[in-house]
């Protein structure tokens, strides 16, 4: 694969990361936030910073700067988990534009709104960024599928009657706002990684919302829905690059493309394409034993 | 006679200026059914919403099992417990039914977010057992085949029979339910007797209260019963006497010129 190919892919990769971080707690627990970006900023801009001017080495950095967004979303969500969900998400937006101010006010080592780009490179970067895709779908899909999941759910619907069912609202909401926050820090990491350049502008609100336009696109309670879509309509504007329509570029049109998909699907999928459905291997199965039976009879006969 | 499990005396609880209760006192014991009827208004809502913590009562106290939870919160309430049930069968929509019975164990699982998310062993194990036990408890109650259904497709009736097995499937000591006969047709109803009278004898430790306004439902299965007429009980003793009390006519009937 070129090169071009397999920065392609990496731009997946990381889209599907974030996506399923805001999965965790949109999808889950019902919490909606403009602000998952600034995680993701936290993370990269710790990680890389540290990097470079103490030497140490990248790996240990970056479980510093994940361990740093957990104990900032921990903090964030004190206070801002005990406000009702539209509140939480104007919050959000004015958390996200304040670590964007922070990373413009330590300019002298995060080099303000230029960007940092002494970031170093690291070899095989596709398949490390892959694995870690894997993992973290992995993980979250098993979130769903546990109790923290079913909790989480319970809470989305109904929080006074998950509450008489002995759930402790409450804290479970900073768990999972935590765990969130640091699958969008790691999310932030490969970012970093793959464009050796992170600036303030690369995190900004619009990313915020951009993930979630895809997740909702995807199925709002759809885990593989919303990864699918994550990755598609991530990948697809760079390879419309050079296709002409009319004699203009159609990769212009992005923008009202996106805009478009998206007045389609509220108006007439609701719960995004998928909406609660999974892809689910069962259908495949059921073929394969249906073929193995025909194939037996075939013997027999 | 069996041990009183849950208690209050004098509770109070004022909405602004009006009395929602005022002085209520009353005992459940060990497997009795109780009732609390009244007309709309009466304060009936209020007071499960008092005994399961929603709000805080104003003054009195409720003593649970020998010791008083008068300040315990809403979470702890529901851990000692005592279940309820909603007036609008308040199922989680995002569950199928076996989910929504799995539900109300999940906070006594004893695994991690970690080794939830990285499929550790005793995630296996204590899913293993929340599974056997909502499984039983639906069997037990007659809706297993039901188990994989959303509850927002299925009929009413068994939408509030789902909510019972809910509120049931922690073996709770008191089961409160709040006008379970409410929206359901005659047939209905005559189904969720025969599913109380289930309860009755597979879960016979649980002490249950029902508030309602179904007087066959009522009269039909419950050993006691106490009259709240705006906020005040007016009456209490076993169905017969309370067919022929004369307050009680007169809160229903209205009173005669």
């Amino acid at each position: 694969m070129t090169a071009y190919q397999l920065s392609l892919v990496m731009l997946a990769c990381i889209s599907v990361i974030t996506v399923s971080g805001v999965f965790t707690m949109t999808s889950l627990a019902g919490m909606f936030s403009l602000g998952q970006a600034a995680y993701m900023s936290i993370c990269a801009y710790l990680t890389f910073v540290l990097a470079r001017y103490l030497d140490w080495p990248i790996w240990f950095t970056a479980i510093l700067g994940l361990l740093a967004s957990g104990l900032v979303a921990f903090i964030i969500s004190l206070p801002a988990l005990k406000l009702r969900r539209d509140y939480f998400a104007l919050l959000s937006v004015g958390f996200g534009e304040m670590v964007g101010a922070i990373v413009i006010l330590l300019g002298k080592w995060t080099n303000a709104a230029v960007g940092f780009s002494k970031i170093p490179k690291v070899n095989g970067l596709v398949w490390i960024v892959l694995g870690i895709t894997v993992l973290i779908v992995f993980m979250v899909r098993n979130l769903k599928y546990s109790r923290f999941g079913r909790m989480a759910i319970a809470l989305k619907t109904d929080e006074i009657a998950a509450r008489s069912f002995g759930i402790n609202v409450y804290r479970l909401k900073v768990k999972i706002y935590v765990i969130a926050s640091i699958i969008a820090g790691v999310g932030g990491i490969c970012f970093g990684l793959r464009n050796r350049v992170i600036a303030p502008d690369s995190f900004d609100w619009s990313l915020s919302a951009e993930m979630q336009i895809l997740l909702f696109f995807g199925g709002t309670n759809s885990l593989s829905g919303s990864a699918v879509s994550a990755a598609s309509l991530k990948v697809l504007p760079e390879l419309l690059k050079g296709v002409k329509l009319f004699g203009m570029e159609l990769q212009d049109f992005k923008t009202i493309i996106y805009c478009v998909l998206i007045i389609l699907i509220i108006n007439f999928r609701t719960k995004g394409l998928m909406g609660e459905q999974e892809f689910s291997l069962a259908p495949i199965k059921k073929l394969a034993k249906k073929l193995n039976r025909q194939h037996k009879k075939e013997i027999a006969k | 006679m069996k041990p009183v499990i849950l208690k209050t005396t004098n509770l109070h609880k004022n909405f602004g200026g009006v009395k929602a209760v005022s002085d209520f006192s009353f005992e459940v014991r060990e497997g009795e059914i109780l009732a609390i009827i009244g007309p709309n208004g009466a304060g009936k809502t209020t007071i499960f919403n008092l005994l399961s913590k929603i709000y805080e009562p104003d003054s009195g106290t409720i003593e649970f099992d020998g010791r008083d939870i008068t300040k315990t919160s809403q979470i702890d309430v529901a851990r000692l417990g005592i279940s309820r049930t909603f007036q609008n069968a308040r199922l989680f929509t995002g569950l199928n039914v076996l989910d929504n019975v799995k539900v109300a164990l999940d906070y006594n699982a004893r695994y991690s977010l970690i080794e939830a998310m990285l499929m550790l062993p005793r995630r296996w194990k204590y899913e293993k057992e929340t599974s056997r036990a909502a499984k039983e408890c639906l069997e037990l109650l007659n809706l297993y085949e039901y188990a994989d259904k959303r509850p927002d497709n299925l009929p009413y009736g068994l939408q509030r029979r789902v909510e019972i097995a809910r509120a049931l499937v922690v073996n709770p000591k008191v089961l409160m339910l709040d006008e379970p006969a409410a929206g359901l047709n005659p047939e209905e109803v005559f189904q969720l007797m025969d599913f109380l009278r289930e309860i009755r004898e597979k879960y016979p430790e649980t002490a249950i209260l029902i508030i309602e306004h179904r007087m066959d439902l009522v009269m039909n299965i419950c050993e006691y019963i106490y009259v709240q007429d705006f906020g005040v009980t007016i009456a209490k003793g076993e169905p017969a006497e309370i067919q022929c009390n004369p307050h009680v006519l007169k809160a229903y009937l209205g009173e005669e010129d």
